[in-house]
């Protein structure tokens, strides 16, 4: 073997480089000791747990799979719940992917730029306001047995109408989707906007040069252009509508009966409530699974702006 | 047993004792964390209604100067289990708690909880020190309390106690007497009187009866349950404990219950199961349509938006401060069952359903001076942490003291002998005077079957589902309650069962029984 000339330069670059990304790596140690302790750990150990029963403050005993089993074939509210979860989810991508759309799209067609700003910002205060007071707001004020909704239709002579919106069985689930009508987020808006502000200025001449205006532009030239930032919205919806359940404990408990029940709440009973802290586990362990597998398949067929550009799919 | 008791600082309280003046002092050797619970908390008012209370940060200054190495921090914390739950394991709830002791049993095992029997057996150092060897406590701190069948009916199913009772509470109907008078209505006497009485309001345009689940799954199922189980007693009743059933006169247990259920109770084949249900769900058609816990019912009641609203005496001190209240009320409680309403009807008038308010718990915090390795009997016997936050609430039991916190506005009957009760709480004291209900059964199982039977109720009250569905779901959440149950607790089965062929005798002349499974 053939000795290697030193090479004083080459070693001083590398104890450079070393001491550059030591000094980054010891810089970004907190934040990954910290994210270690409070994320990675956690869903280890819950991943743990889950083959476990046991109460907080009690002995744990290892039950293998019963608690995936117990879950998935024998808990009555399971396939309901995940149902309420699916319509709750797709509903909210749904809504998510148009309104906020076409607002910013509009804002986005204002001429002037101090306009722009102004109704950026109309639609970004109402962020500040606790979703928590927003959800009161609505159930104690819109939805309540002598709130705005009945009071109105009371009115209008409809009062055959009425009804416990969040209580009716029939209503309750509907209810819970229509709040945060008319579905115009701010933080939607603001990406949305952004991905329209970036459309290069040569494409928007070029399409009016070519005569493509109004709804086929948008169709054709802008949409396109934003489907990074749609794809982001529907991952974000996706992942907050499989975990979503504190708007429905607030507002219904997950009821009438199990009518608004979602697993994520369900797995909040048992923890906290009911005290089955293995079987919680086991269905933060499923929430996980599934959040991942939606999440995957999003982002093997959604198309983002980057993929048409580069003509994949 | 051996008991501690401070004898030596102790001498009479003073409630209206001026507030240590070092209230903020680092130096206290013991601090205490209590949380008398919202209804007492100091600076609120009662249902936000009124002036600010004193009571308890009186009767805490008198205490702090008794004993001046000690301070309370009076603490406000929620009361639901989850808190409960996490506070404790975390070994970082306060060293007193208000919660409902029946969420407390739940957990005794895990040693969250410090019992009070050998406390409550020995006398209250405080009486003992006032120099009356005839007063109430004096002998043991048990005697002070008022209404001991309610009180030593919270005994815990291990045997052991583990809250103070420091009031009664009872519900009623509120009813809008302006409202009555112009309408010609008066107060019911029988359950066909009530329904007509509602049939007639709801006939005004008005809502007749405002109510929300929880009163309607736990009131009022214990209510109709004891209508028609009363008079099978006898035959049911199957734990004979001579010590207990003095206080708690036939009330059935949850091994008892469990046992029953094994015979065919509470199941779709019980016929006054189904009645109880079918009674509930006729009394909903009165009711709001949202029943749900979020409904504020006395909002609705102070409006005119309804006639009667059914609530505990809590509400009786925010309707007499509240000077816009543009009407005159009275109440009149629940009447009881016949013939003519249910063939099972027991024709007993209505049993009390209320009983203790708010109860005062000593939780593990207490025992923090301790080697947390120990027994906790050990830890118990040695702590002097524990044996001070003991004091406190052997403070608070002076009637003077009681007075104090419970007489500040009327909302509770104080459980103190020797303190008065208020005027206007004389309806809720008169119906206290009744038998105790036969059993509790949001209190009785598990967390999960009173969370299932509350959700599965209101879905029925709201015609989301049908009688039999219902029944379903319920009759598998007893079920695997029971099943739960027996696992954890591991109660005495076989004696259960002996009594229960003992007395069949007894069953044998009682119509509308269910069928036996394994007669």
């Amino acid at each position: 073997m053939k000795s290697r000339p030193s090479d004083p330069l080459g070693r001083e670059r590398l104890f450079a480089n070393l001491r550059f990304s030591g000094g980054c790596y010891l810089i970004i140690l907190p934040t990954l000791a910290l994210l270690l302790t409070f994320i990675y750990l956690p869903v280890a150990w819950a991943f743990l747990k889950s083959f476990y029963a046991f109460e907080v403050g009690g002995t744990p005993h290892y039950v293998g799979l019963a608690n995936y089993v117990e879950y998935l074939t024998q808990d009555p509210p399971t396939w309901l719940s995940v149902l309420n979860m699916f319509v709750i989810t797709f509903f909210n991508v749904a809504v998510r992917m148009v309104f906020p759309l076409i607002i910013a799209r509009l804002i986005y067609a204002l001429p002037r730029e101090r306009a722009r700003y102004l109704y950026r910002l109309a639609f970004l205060i109402p962020i500040v306001v606790p979703a928590i007071a927003v959800q009161l707001l609505w159930s104690r004020m819109i939805f309540a047995d002598y709130g705005l909704l009945n009071e109105t239709l009371n009115l209008l002579g409809l009062g055959a109408w009425t009804r416990g919106w969040l209580s009716d069985p029939h209503t309750a689930l509907a209810a819970i989707l229509c709040i945060g009508f008319p579905f115009v987020g701010g933080f939607e808006v603001l990406i949305y906007y952004a991905g329209f502000a970036n459309i290069p200025e040569s494409v928007n001449e070029a399409a009016t040069l070519e005569g493509c205006t109004g709804l086929s532009r948008f169709f054709r030239i802008e949409l396109p252009l934003v489907l990074s930032q749609l794809k982001l919205i529907v991952i974000l919806t996706i992942i907050g509508g499989v975990q979503y359940f504190e708007s429905i404990l607030v507002l219904t408990q997950g009821g009438p009966g199990f009518k608004t029940m979602v697993p994520g709440l369900w797995m909040y009973y048992n923890a906290f409530s009911f005290q089955r802290m293995g079987y919680a586990c086991a269905i933060g362990v499923l929430l996980f699974v599934m959040i991942l597998a939606l999440t995957l398949l999003n982002l093997r067929y959604f198309r983002s702006t980057e993929d048409l550009q580069q003509g994949t799919a | 047993m051996t008991v501690c008791i401070d004898l030596w600082a102790v001498g009479l309280g003073s409630v209206r004792a001026a507030p240590s003046a070092d209230k903020n002092r680092v130096d206290a050797k013991y601090v205490i964390r209590f949380s008398p619970g919202a209804q007492y908390f100091p600076g609120t008012a009662p249902q936000g209604v009124g002036k600010p209370l004193h009571g308890v940060s009186d009767v805490i200054a008198a205490f702090e100067q008794q004993f001046p190495d000690t301070r309370v921090e009076v603490v406000n914390t929620p009361t639901n289990r989850e808190y409960l739950v996490t506070q404790l394991s975390g070994g970082a709830a306060p060293d007193i708690v208000s919660v409902n002791v029946e969420d407390v049993w739940i957990d005794v095992q895990k040693q969250w909880y410090v019992p009070l029997d050998r406390f409550l057996e020995a006398p209250n150092p405080f009486v003992v020190a006032q120099g009356r060897p005839d007063a109430p406590g004096a002998r043991q701190w048990w005697d002070m309390f008022r209404y001991q069948a309610v009180t030593r009916g919270k005994q815990a199913p291990d045997g052991g106690n583990y809250c103070l009772s420091l009031d009664m509470v009872e519900t009623a109907i509120f009813y809008n007497q302006t409202f009555f008078a112009a309408h010609g209505l008066k107060p019911p006497q029988t359950w066909t009187e009530f329904i007509a009485l509602l049939q007639q309001v709801k006939g005004t345009g008005q809502t007749p009866l405002v109510v929300n689940i929880d009163a309607l799954a736990d009131w009022g199922q214990d209510l109709l349950f004891d209508q028609l189980y009363y008079s099978l007693l006898p035959g049911i009743d199957l734990k004979q404990d001579a010590a207990r059933e003095a206080y708690l006169q036939g009330y059935l247990d949850p091994d008892e219950l469990a046992v029953l259920h094994g015979h065919g109770f509470f199941t779709a084949r019980d016929p006054r199961y189904v009645e109880v249900w079918r009674l509930l769900h006729e009394l909903a058609q009165y009711c709001n349509r949202d029943l749900s816990p979020s409904t504020d019912i006395v909002r609705a009641f102070v409006n005119q938006q309804a006639a009667m609203v059914w609530n505990g005496s809590w509400m009786v001190g925010r309707l007499l401060a509240d000077r816009d209240l543009g009407f005159d009320w009275g109440v009149f409680y629940l009447p009881q069952l016949t013939k003519a309403d249910s063939p099972y009807a027991s024709g007993v008038p209505m049993c009390v359903i209320g009983g203790v308010g708010n109860q005062y718990e000593i939780t593990n915090s207490a025992l923090a001076d301790t080697d947390s390795t120990l027994p906790f009997t050990t830890r118990i016997a040695r702590s002097a942490r524990l044996r001070r936050v003991v004091a406190l609430l052997q403070f608070i039991c002076l009637p003077e003291n009681t007075a104090a916190i419970v007489n500040e506005f009327p909302g509770f009957i104080p459980n103190i002998n020797g303190v008065p009760v208020r005027a206007e709480l004389q309806p809720f004291e008169e119906i206290l005077q009744r038998r105790y209900t036969t059993t509790k059964w949001v209190f009785t199982y598990d967390l999960r079957f009173t969370d299932i039977l509350r959700r599965m109720l209101m879905l029925y009250l709201s015609d989301g589902t049908d009688l039999q569905d219902f029944l379903s779901w319920q009759e598998r959440n007893v079920d695997t309650a029971t099943a739960n149950f027996i696992r954890r607790k591991h109660p005495d089965l076989p004696a259960l069962e002996a009594t229960w062929r003992r007395l069949a005798p007894v069953r044998a002349g009682y119509i509308g029984l269910p069928p036996d499974p394994k007669p």
